[in-house]
């Protein structure tokens, strides 16, 4: 009798912790991982910037996670090394540009860590994902002819050196995304880390003196990330714009009606009226020919 | 002797009567919906176009409807009197009057139900002082003042001859009638020279008002063609609208020729051949304007490209279907099928059939015009529910009414003032018959 009074306590207390422990398990099942995909950009070997991509997986299939918010860092997920914020959109992107603050960390090595943390919030478990890139320079120019040359070198031991066996895609800037330059997708470095690429775009449209955008690009690259330069040349057709503006048309004011326009309305209506005119002189005459009656 | 004596006849038959009991009635109704028209539109002016159910989508509502069923119906005065007469066809003689006077009171109506529409009538001069010649607008404000003048000065240059008779008969009167009559044609003598000038400019003005009339028609249909939208979108409309206003033109001039045969006992005038003449030009009309349709309908409904499938189907099968097949049914297939019988052209037919065709061709004007705007190539969105319907609001009705009142009241006033059949012409022909 003794015994099972001291086991009412105890049964007591288990009920009370099971709905707790269920909550508890619910809501860790409920919350979804991220995933997240940090990527480092250099624009003209100048702009340094960030890009995070967060999805996450939904009956089967991946779709864009907006409004997650990421905290970016250089090496060390500290608040010395804090880049800056990252908010994605509904597409589940964000960029974030390298700060100057960090520009002496930046120089100080050839390789750098970025590290990404999402905090735990929202529908979300806490993330952390690390990008390491080891720092280059893409570099383009022109050779005899049209040829395209680019080439990529990397920081090593306080020098710039050639890369080898690097892919780089060689392209023109179009409105909206880029157009290769030939029939070729991408071009392998040699070992002077080199690609040269003939330009078979003639006669595409340039801006108003001719001049296209050439790229130079290589594209998740494991060690180097994203790298992107440009460069201008006049190869192009130049761009005429027909300027319509307050000249003779169906649509212009109304004094700027086109002549053939003119010529046809005002040829009908002087026709017809002058008819109308002779009739109503008809009525004159007749009007005479009575009183001479 | 015995010839004055038949011109006397005929002058005492045709001359025009003062109203009788039923005319006054007749007066009286119209001059009713006039006045409860100028009241709405006087409610319009006040407070502007919110009065009607138009609005961002259809801003062409029952009033351009009833633009273009005036214009269609003053092309008759074209149809019954110049292409008749240059083709050398005598028997309509004793409708042309009554046609030149349908066209005049239908074409005075479209230039007013389009000040009308505008909203803010003082903006008509806007549209003389700064309107655009490349707009299909402009070149209709020209070529309707053109048609005007020329069916005016058609409707006068035969009416000389029967001025002199007016004149004569109502010597002695010193009533106001007598000195219009005097002002509009004391100078006519009836001298050989006279007569040639006249026939000389009445064949002129026929040539003439035949182009004017399809101008006049087809700047109406480019109103429409011209802007690219589901169901006007189609290099057909010029000879559609024509057929048309040639189709509802004539079931007018029947009528009014089985009215006023009746009320001004012209059975002597207005035989039974001239209505199965007429009976014979309205089926062959109806018969072209059945083909037009047709063509108009058949070839996209063929293809049913997305943009137009809904305006289609909502004509064929939806909303305005009643309306649609009411207007091809009654406009057209009816009275094509009445009109085939011989018994069917005896005058009473005939008349349920030119009303029948009036009706139809009325509701046709609504259907080209409506439907289309109520299916804009871009979705209708986030729009209040009302936009996606139209139904005119009683002051439209009764503006509508009002205007087609009108018109029926300036035919009433024409035919009480001048000889409804020309007097010196059908004693002509009745001479050069005896002879």
């Amino acid at each position: 009798m003794k015994r099972l009074c001291n086991f009412y306590p105890l049964l007591f207390s288990l009920c009370l912790q099971l709905p707790a422990s269920f909550s508890a398990n619910a809501q860790d099942s409920a919350r979804k991982s991220l995933l997240v995909d940090l990527s480092y950009h250099s624009l003209n070997n100048a702009v340094v910037y960030l890009s995070v991509h967060a999805k996450t997986k939904e009956k089967g299939k991946f779709v864009p996670v907006g409004g997650a918010r990421f905290h970016l860092y250089l090496d060390k997920d500290s608040a010395a090394c804090f880049a800056g914020d990252a908010l994605t959109d509904t597409k589940g992107a964000a960029i974030t540009f390298l700060p100057p603050s960090l520009q002496h960390q930046w120089n100080s090595a050839a390789t750098h860590t970025f590290i990404a943390v999402s905090g735990d919030e929202g529908a979300f478990n806490p993330s952390r994902t690390e990008a390491s890139v080891v720092k280059a320079h893409l570099e383009i120019d022109t050779g005899q002819g049209r040829t395209i040359i680019a080439k990529i070198v990397e920081l090593k031991n306080g020098e710039w050196v050639p890369v080898k066996a690097v892919e780089i895609k060689v392209a023109i800037r179009r409105s909206g995304s880029d157009l290769a330059v030939s029939d070729k997708d991408s071009y392998t470095t040699d070992s002077t880390g080199t690609i040269s690429a003939e330009f078979h775009r003639d006669g595409i449209p340039g801006d108003k003196n001719g001049l296209l955008t050439l790229v130079a690009k290589v594209e998740d690259n494991d060690s180097y990330g994203n790298l992107r330069v440009e460069k201008s040349e006049p190869w192009g057709a130049v761009l005429k714009l027909a300027d319509t503006f307050d000249k003779r048309s169906l649509w212009a004011a109304r004094f700027k009606t086109p002549i053939w326009l003119l010529f046809m309305e005002y040829s009908i209506f002087l026709s017809v009226w002058s008819v109308v005119i002779y009739l109503v002189f008809q009525i004159i005459k007749i009007i005479k020919a009575g009183r001479l009656a | 002797m015995e010839n004055s004596i038949d011109n006397n006849a005929i002058t005492h038959d045709l001359l025009p009567m003062r109203f009788g009991r039923w005319g006054k009635i007749w007066t009286f109704i119209l001059l009713l919906f006039c006045a409860v028209g100028a009241y709405a539109y006087f409610l319009q002016l006040k407070n502007g176009l919110v009065v009607t159910d138009m609005g961002d989508y259809v801003s062409w509502g029952i009033y351009i409807s009833n633009f273009v069923f005036f214009v269609a119906i003053s092309l008759v005065g074209s149809l019954i009197t110049a292409v008749l007469r240059l083709a050398n066809v005598h028997w309509s003689t004793p409708l042309t009057r009554i046609a030149e006077i349908i066209a005049v009171s239908a074409i005075i109506f479209a230039s007013l139900i389009i000040i009308v529409d505008m909203g803010r009538p003082e903006r008509f001069l806007s549209l003389l002082l700064h309107g655009r010649l490349q707009s299909p607008i402009i070149w209709d404000v020209i070529v309707i003042s053109t048609y005007f003048v020329l069916s005016l000065l058609l409707l006068y240059f035969p009416l000389l001859p029967d001025l002199k008779i007016l004149i004569r008969v109502n010597a002695n009167s010193s009533s106001r009638l007598n000195k219009l009559y005097r002002l509009l044609g004391s100078f006519w003598k009836g001298n050989p020279e006279q007569v040639r000038l006249s026939e000389k400019a009445i064949n002129i003005m026929c040539i003439t008002i035949i182009p004017v009339a399809f101008c006049i028609h087809t700047v109406t249909s480019w109103l429409f063609a011209t802007t690219y939208r589901p169901g006007w979108d189609s290099t057909n409309f010029g000879g559609y609208f024509i057929s048309g206003a040639f189709l509802v033109g004539a079931g007018a001039v029947v009528v009014a020729m089985f009215v006023f045969r009746k009320a001004y006992h012209l059975e002597k005038y207005i035989t039974e051949l001239h209505f199965d003449k007429m009976g014979k030009v309205l089926v062959m009309l109806a018969l072209l304007y059945l083909y037009f349709n047709i063509n108009e309908y058949l070839v996209p409904a063929f293809k049913m490209r997305k943009p137009e499938s809904a305006h289609l189907l909502d004509l064929f099968a939806g909303e305005f279907a009643p309306l649609f097949w009411f207007a091809i049914l009654v406009g057209m297939l009816i009275p094509i099928g009445i009109l085939l019988f011989k018994k069917g052209r005896k005058p009473l037919p005939m008349f349920v059939v030119g009303v029948m065709v009036v009706v139809g061709a009325w509701f046709k004007r609504y259907l080209i015009v409506t439907p289309t705007l109520l299916h804009p190539f871009l979705p209708m969105q986030d729009v209040p529910e009302k936009y996606h319907h139209y139904f005119p609001s009683w002051q439209e009705w009764a503006i509508t009414m009002g205007s087609l009142a009108g018109t029926l009241l300036v035919i009433t006033f024409l035919a009480r003032i001048f000889p409804i059949i020309p007097i010196q012409e059908t004693i002509t022909e009745q001479h050069e018959k005896a002879v």
